[in-house]
């Protein structure tokens, strides 16, 4: 008789983490669970600090507790905050605006996730990320789109060390939405019924200005009132504070009888730059941070980029290419996006790499 | 494939003597031990039996002995008992007391009291000249020593402590929950004022303890509403679970001599062969006096080896863990100064009456290999 296979599975506790533990073990795995502690929510200070009344930690046990396989909670707190917490607060402070999930499946929970395997004697390692595991006619291993175009999230995976994907497996990648409920109710998964979280995990109310004034102190010049201008230099009101600004954005920008947006963040002298609709298009990007999963796309070559999560992905062509930066040009103009974010390479559905973006064209 | 449970310094199981002495108050009448009639006669003195067997064993007054839900709540008495009797004095407790201490503690310095953290030296042993620096400073509500560590087993000069701190009129607590049944524990010898003791780390049900007092101590008591135990803590009190600790208590003392020989060749066995086959293997508190039933050894760079050896069916601890589960930081780690890069991969190996040869040499057989795996992780 042959020993089971041990896979260890990232258990967030919330519902597409539950099922893809539980259809692990159906396939006959033998299933470890571990839920990542990243973030204290609870500030209290001292020696008995209550740190980990999380939910999440909660319904991941309980959730393990039914299907009869080891849970465990590990601290990565450390890791986390200089690695995905620091870079959100930086960024924002250099007038960018960062994608701290991608951060953290870059540097922090997938690292983990293996590094925990192995000690264990893991032979794989799984999350309830919904994208597909694929091999190219050379065997090299890569990430496809998964089935469920609207809930694909392999946008939020281009940052995965390409030395890992061997490793990974993602039981929902060929599942729905809307399956993976079903198979969670049917099962009685205790997290069934769970909401889609939202919000940054580490900012649980959403105020995001809020955690960068209590990062940075009321004074850092990235919370000081400035200038709002136009292109061509007019004055057009006072913002509140730069980081407070994204590229794109609509709102918080005061009556002017039109409809602003805002164009760009200039941290050297706060001012955050505003325009019309038209204004916000640009004909390429220029993206640094490079990482690749498949063999980097040649110069002149087409491919399609995505810049947001749900967003679809756009053609563009490789004008330029070195190891730290690509420059792309779209097929038609795009919006603008703002610094910082992540470009997803993909041609088809295979996830070729991505990168930073470091600024529009 | 059978487990093997290395921790019973975190809980034991129920004993069968524990459990045939609480059965007839679980399964038989019911009484309240403070009610007039014949029914709360008849549990009265079951409680005051229970008080003298669990005092006579320690060598106390049963009037010196007051029942509580278990070692924190014992130690938060101690604690902030003495500081709301003490208004103003300070509280002085060692920087490796367990965390219910340190969080009574804490509460004290809610209420006013300057409190400070006497340090420790590598093994974990308080500092007698840091002690009496701080003695000498100004007046001490309550000075708090453990007896055993819970992480190092590492045993502290209680009676020493207990005379430093009364020639300034200073109050001592020792949390003797790790040391009851592990090293002769003697209230009259040691010369403490206070005393904790849990049941679950004897083999009675958890959710039972004491806090022996000393007469003549002033406490003030922080569950009010009822006179019972001497004033000390209102609330019905735990009739079966107060027999049942008594038994446990007795039975811990009665036999501590016989087993400390065999969990001293335990341990003997365990650390020649952590020696032999893990190379970069630290023994901690090595050459202080410690119990013969805690083991607590790091290697580098071994994060999760608790949890890797869990899932060899080896039962160990690390450090203590938070509501989580998680791992926290240990304080005493830090205190004793051990290297970041041990912090995370010590193991804390405690032994029970039944740890036997065997589970010690599956231990050592399966380490090297769980070491060999978490060492082997490299990514770029």
């Amino acid at each position: 008789m042959n020993e089971p296979r041990t896979v260890l599975v990232a258990m967030s506790g919330g519902v597409d983490s539950s099922v893809a533990a539980a259809l692990l073990v159906e396939q006959g795995y033998r299933v470890v669970g571990l839920t990542m502690k990243t973030f204290c929510y609870a500030g209290t200070p001292g020696p008995t600090r209550a740190c980990c009344g999380l939910e999440g930690i909660q319904d991941a046990r309980r959730v393990a507790q039914g299907l009869g396989i080891p849970h465990y909670v590990v601290d990565v707190e450390e890791d986390f905050t200089r690695d995905v917490i620091d870079d959100f607060v930086q960024e924002y402070a250099a007038g960018r605006t960062p994608n701290p999930c991608v951060r953290c499946n870059g540097f922090t929970k997938f690292r983990d996730l293996l590094r925990r395997g192995r000690a264990f004697g893991a032979e794989a390692i799984a999350t309830g990320h919904y994208a597909r595991i694929a091999r190219d006619p050379d065997g090299r291993v890569y990430l496809r789109r998964a089935v469920d175009a609207a809930k694909d999230q392999t946008y939020f995976l281009w940052m995965l060390p390409r030395a890992l994907l061997p490793a990974l497996l993602f039981p929902l990648g060929d599942l729905t939405k809307a399956e993976v409920r079903q198979m969670a109710a049917s099962r009685g998964l205790p997290t069934a019924q769970k909401p889609e979280s939202q919000e940054i995990c580490f900012v649980p109310d959403g105020d995001y200005r809020g955690f960068l004034r209590q990062r940075l102190g009321d004074d850092h010049p990235a919370l000081a009132p400035g200038p709002l201008v136009t292109r061509t230099g007019a004055v057009v009101g006072q913002h509140t504070g730069f980081a407070g600004y994204t590229v794109g954005q609509r709102r918080g920008l005061g009556a002017h009888g039109r409809r602003l947006y805002v164009l760009e963040v200039r941290p050297q002298s706060r001012e955050v730059v505003v325009g019309e609709a038209e204004e916000l298009l640009c004909r390429g990007l220029v993206v640094g941070e490079l990482n690749w999963h498949l063999p980097p796309p040649a110069e002149g070559s087409w491919v399609e980029v995505q810049t947001r999560h749900r967003a679809p992905a756009v053609p563009a062509q490789v004008e330029r290419i070195s190891d730290d930066e690509l420059h792309l040009r779209f097929a038609q103009p795009q919006r603008t996006v703002a610094p910082g974010q992540s470009a997803a390479i993909y041609r088809e559905e295979a996830l070729l790499g991505g990168g930073r973006i470091r600024r529009s064209v | 494939m059978g487990g093997i449970y290395l921790d019973h310094a975190a809980t034991t199981p129920v004993r069968p003597e524990v459990r045939n002495a609480m059965a007839p108050w679980l399964e038989g009448e019911a009484g309240n031990p403070s009610s007039l009639h014949a029914w709360g006669r008849r549990a009265r003195a079951a409680l005051e039996e229970a008080r003298e067997r669990l005092a006579a064993a320690l060598g106390a007054a049963p009037d010196e002995v007051v029942f509580t839900s278990g070692g924190t709540e014992a130690n938060h008495l101690a604690i902030v008992g003495r500081a709301l009797a003490a208004p103003g004095k300070r509280v002085l407790v060692s920087a490796v007391e367990h965390r219910s201490v340190l969080g009574a503690a804490e509460v004290a310095a809610e209420l006013g009291h300057p409190t400070e953290r006497l340090p420790v030296d590598t093994a974990g042993c308080v500092d007698l000249a840091a002690l009496e620096t701080r003695l000498r400073a100004g007046p001490v509500a309550v000075v708090a020593v453990q007896w055993v560590n819970n992480e190092l087993g590492t045993v502290q000069p209680v009676a020493q402590v207990a005379a430093l701190a009364h020639a300034y009129a200073a109050v001592v607590h020792t949390d003797a929950i790790q040391a009851i049944g592990k090293v002769p524990v003697d209230w009259a010898a040691a010369g403490v004022d206070l005393l904790t003791l849990s049941g679950h780390k004897l083999g009675a049900p958890p959710g039972i303890g004491a806090l022996v007092v000393r007469r003549g101590v002033a406490l003030r008591p922080l569950l009010r509403g009822g006179a019972q135990e001497f004033g000390r803590r209102a609330g019905t009190e735990p009739l079966p679970a107060a027999v049942g600790l008594a038994v446990a208590v007795e039975l811990a003392v009665r036999e501590r001599a016989a087993r400390t020989e065999r969990w001293r060749a335990l341990r003997q066995r365990l650390e020649e062969g952590l020696r032999a086959r893990v190379p970069d293997v630290w023994i901690h508190a090595a050459d202080a006096s410690r119990s013969p039933a805690i083991v607590s050894f790091s290697v580098p760079e071994a994060d999760g080896l608790v949890l890797a050896l869990d899932l060899e069916g080896i039962a160990v601890s690390a450090g203590s863990a938070c509501a989580s589960g998680s791992p926290e930081p240990s304080h005493v780690l830090e205190a004793i100064k051990l290297p970041a890069e041990r912090r995370g991969s010590t193991v804390r190996v405690s032994f029970g009456p039944d740890t036997s040869e065997a589970d010690v040499d599956r231990l050592l057989e399966t380490l090297p290999r769980v070491l060999d795996r978490l060492r082997s992780w490299v990514l770029r």
